[in-house]
């Protein structure tokens, strides 16, 4: 369609999600205009650009300016609008009326939005609007990670799905997997449940200890709750909110935010941003939140010892023997083993459950998985404990069998086949 | 003649400390990658050799040939050894293998070259590393003695015969570009352009003499593995695997010269001598006899050691591209850009895909291994049929060529 993107306009530009998608088009060298409510805010989100790509040399792709006095002009030239204002439906949708009256017929409109419906995003808004409209979820940092969900609605022309694919895997050097426009997309859909459902379970076994038990052993970077931290209470209480509201499938009870998180929510508790969330630092010491009432205790009071099934799987991670780990993982006795079990098996069943709903293929989930929320990919989990096992697992614990495990099981295939990708970078023992 | 069935190489951008891993999950990754990609079974290797540079220091690890027998159960008894000759222990390691192979006592060895580098912080890193030159003499008390060293090559080549800044600045911008092609190299997400790479900034800071952040290869946790075999080994092999012998990538030649340890030492040796580092020049000039090749112009791609731009400013004039002291003619006319008259590092090299000191050289020989068998994927150079290869140890020290071709 002889389609170019010769120049970006990003709306948000001062915030952590606009600053970082700035970066990445200005780091490609695409001319890239940063709108913000005021221009001092979009001058610091080009200094937050500059310090996220570590050089001042991509300012020659940036220029800033506010709303008020730039957004229509600038919109007007743009060949892409990127929105990535609040993550509030109604403030999106007064903006995108906005750009609907200002750009030009053939420009592209994307939402950075994290799961948000982009079909109601643009209802309302002109057809060109809508045909040439689209969800790109970066995820935080993007200049550091390059999982990317791409999101067309029901009336995206789908020569612009493909002309935006093509965009972020050549130039923008992302990798990219398509979506269907259900709630959360596919990657916070299938992170959030595993989160949520250690936050609830840490209502009775304890903040430490389930941060323990599903920890880096169990295919992670960072454990669950950390990452809730990290992520913002707010921000985890927005997805979960939206996935309990608007889905109802074998998950749907792992997405109600647990009641001690609302109270949290309720008197300003968000994490890391305010200090405080499942964990709190006093200064040289680490304080967790107990849940039944609300107040910090220090970590090494209520720290347990590590299961010693937990030991074993990390010393023969440390060696390189990543499916000697899952045996034990696998092969252990015990409430702990078997509440381990029932988290990263559940997550095994629903990633790999949404193929088909969500995604075409077991291989979207996992690289969402895997290079957005650096998870090891359920199919790196279903190699290295082996398809027939994960299955007679799963249907112990009684939880769906993914008809994509079945098949690897009957063709007695491996589900991960990406020869450029090391499986090992996910089995972390630290 | 000594062949090459193929190998693995880790993801340059991993830090394996953060992974909780020793650097036995390193070689077992290596090693294990580098059987299912060739398909030769762990009870068909014979000999086992292993580069590396200073485990002892990084990890408090030695004795790396063992960790080869921990690999597979079929590998028990396998004899090993472990080589070092810092920066090109990788390539020692080669060519210890290819020469028993050569002898004949092998038909099949694996060679891995790996090195753990983020287990210390840079600074002491740096320090470690700086028992690659004469510690006593030029490192020790000196933050980050490399590329003071490295900067000092580049002053030479400034007082013989000039050297701009700007030029080595395209030489960071095309390994970080080509890096970006390789879904193994390190600094595949990370921004370069040459505009950043000509400016001193806070994000571009000078770390000694003319060298700045972006003249400077990474601090990378790595290990590559590779099968080399026999004539006779590889023609069933290639049965096997329903190809045929002049399919697979060989070593038709290589070259090996060590210089005196001191940086000034080698300088003083090279006064009247056009070439600034004359025995990196022999070493190639052997590889080129050796192949039967005349001159640079039967390659079609070098996969050399950047570890600094000015190692790769040398490296130039040093393969024949230019006349001595000329190399940025080659760089103003893009010949050693992607798709230039001769590429040069098409993977990034140590710059743009990164530099696990003691696995370079094995990860040099590899990518010209797929370059010439056409495998190397988004990087691959188009109809390539013959690469060098350069890796240097210390200051311009040790030097290792290998001519591979099919």
């Amino acid at each position: 369609m002889g389609k170019q993107i010769r120049n970006v306009v990003v709306l948000g530009a001062n915030g952590a999600m606009g600053s970082g998608s700035g970066a990445v088009f200005a780091a490609a060298g695409i001319p890239t205009v940063f709108l913000a409510r005021t221009k001092e805010k979009a001058e610091a989100g080009r200094t937050r650009a500059e310090s996220m790509v570590k050089s001042t040399a991509i300012s020659r792709f940036i220029t800033t300016g506010t709303y008020e006095a730039d957004l229509d002009r600038a919109v007007a030239s743009a060949d892409l609008v990127f929105e990535a204002v609040a993550e509030d439906l109604d403030t999106k949708r007064t903006f995108f009326s906005r750009v609907d009256k200002a750009r030009k017929p053939d420009s592209i409109v994307a939402t950075v939005s994290s799961g948000l419906s982009i079909a109601a995003m643009c209802a309302g808004q002109s057809d060109s609007f809508k045909n040439n409209f689209l969800g790109i979820h970066f995820f935080n940092p993007p200049t550091m990670i390059v999982g990317c969900e791409l999101i067309p609605h029901a009336g995206t022309d789908p020569a612009v799905t493909s002309f935006v694919r093509d965009l972020l895997a050549g130039p923008l050097g992302r990798e990219v997997i398509e979506t269907a426009d259900t709630p959360a997309f596919a990657g916070n859909r299938v992170g959030f449940k595993v989160l949520n459902e250690v936050a609830q379970l840490a209502e009775e076994h304890g903040i430490a200890f389930m941060d323990q038990l599903v920890g880096p052993h169990s295919g992670r970077a960072m454990p669950p709750l950390v990452t809730i931290d990290f992520v913002g209470w707010d921000v985890h209480k927005a997805i979960v909110d939206n996935l309990y509201a608007n889905t109802n499938d074998e998950a749907h009870a792992a997405f109600e935010l647990p009641a001690y998180m609302q109270r949290g929510v309720d008197a300003g508790t968000l994490g890391n941003k305010t200090k405080a969330g499942f964990f709190k630092k006093d200064g040289k010491n680490l304080l967790v939140l107990d849940p039944k009432t609300g107040n910090y205790r220090a970590l090494s009071e209520v720290a347990t010892p590590l299961p010693s099934f937990v030991e074993q799987m990390k010393s023969s991670i440390r060696v390189g023997r990543y499916g000697r780990a899952m045996d034990v993982f696998c092969a252990a006795e015990g409430k702990e083993a078997d509440l381990l079990r029932k988290v990263v098996l559940g997550y095994i069943s629903y990633g790999l459950g949404r193929v088909g709903e969500v995604v075409k293929q077991a291989r979207d989930v996992d690289r969402i998985m895997g290079f957005g929320f650096n998870w090891a990919p359920p199919s790196v989990l279903v190699d290295a404990i082996g398809a027939r096992r994960t299955i007679t697992l799963l249907e112990q614990g009684k939880l769906a069998v993914p008809r994509v495990l079945v098949e690897a099981a009957e063709k007695n295939t491996s589900l991960f086949n990406e020869p450029e990708v090391d499986r090992g970078r996910f089995f972390f023992a630290a | 003649m000594v062949y090459i069935l193929g190998g693995f190489q880790t993801d340059f951008a991993r830090n394996w400390t953060k992974e909780g891993k020793h650097i036995s999950a390193m070689i077992r990754e290596a090693a294990s990658g580098c059987l299912a990609a060739t398909g030769v079974a762990p009870n068909q290797i014979e000999v086992g050799h292993v580069g590396n540079f200073a485990a002892e220091l990084y990890s408090m690890q030695g004795h790396l040939g063992a960790l080869l027998v921990d690999v597979d159960p079929a590998l028990s008894g396998l004899p090993t050894g472990r080589h070092e000759a810092a920066c090109a222990s990788g390539s020692i390691a080669l060519l210890a293998a290819s020469a028993e192979i050569e002898a004949g006592r092998y038909d099949c060895a694996l060679v891995v070259g790996v090195e753990q580098m983020k287990t210390v912080s840079p600074a002491i890193g740096g320090d470690y590393l700086g028992t690659a030159a004469w510690y006593e003499l030029e490192a020790k008390g000196v933050e980050f003695p490399f590329p003071k060293l490295f900067g000092k090559l580049g002053d030479e080549y400034d007082k013989r015969y000039g050297l701009k800044d700007e030029h080595l600045a395209h030489i960071a911008a095309v390994n970080y570009g080509n890096a970006k092609k390789n879904p193994k190299a390190q600094t595949r997400t990370w921004y370069m352009s040459e505009a950043h790479a000509c400016e001193v900034s806070s994000y571009n800071a000078v770390i000694g003499g003319r060298i700045k952040v972006s003249d400077c290869s990474q601090v990378t946790d790595g290990a590559v593995a590779v099968v080399l075999a026999s004539e006779k080994f590889a023609a069933a092999h290639a049965k096997q695997r329903g190809t045929k012998l002049e399919h697979l990538a060989r070593i038709q030649g290589w070259g090996h010269r060590t210089a005196p340890l001191r940086f000034d030492d080698k300088v003083a040796e090279s006064a009247n001598d056009p070439y600034v580092l004359p025995q990196t020049r022999r070493a190639i000039l052997d590889a080129y006899k050796r192949a039967g090749i005349a001159d640079c112009w039967a390659l079609d791609g070098i996969e050399t050691h950047d570890c600094f731009t000015t190692s790769e400013y040398m490296a130039i004039d040093h393969f024949g591209l230019t006349k001595p002291g000329e190399s940025w003619r080659a760089i103003e006319e893009r010949v050693i850009d992607f798709d230039g008259k001769l590429p040069i590092n098409p993977s990034g090299g140590l710059i743009g895909a990164g530099h696990p000191v003691g696995a370079t050289g094995v990860r040099q020989l590899l990518d010209a291994s797929l370059q010439v068998t056409g495998r190397a994927g988004n990087y691959q150079v188009p109809n390539a049929k013959r690469f060098a290869t350069l890796n240097i140890g210390g200051s311009g020290t040790t030097s290792v060529v290998f001519v591979v071709g099919r």
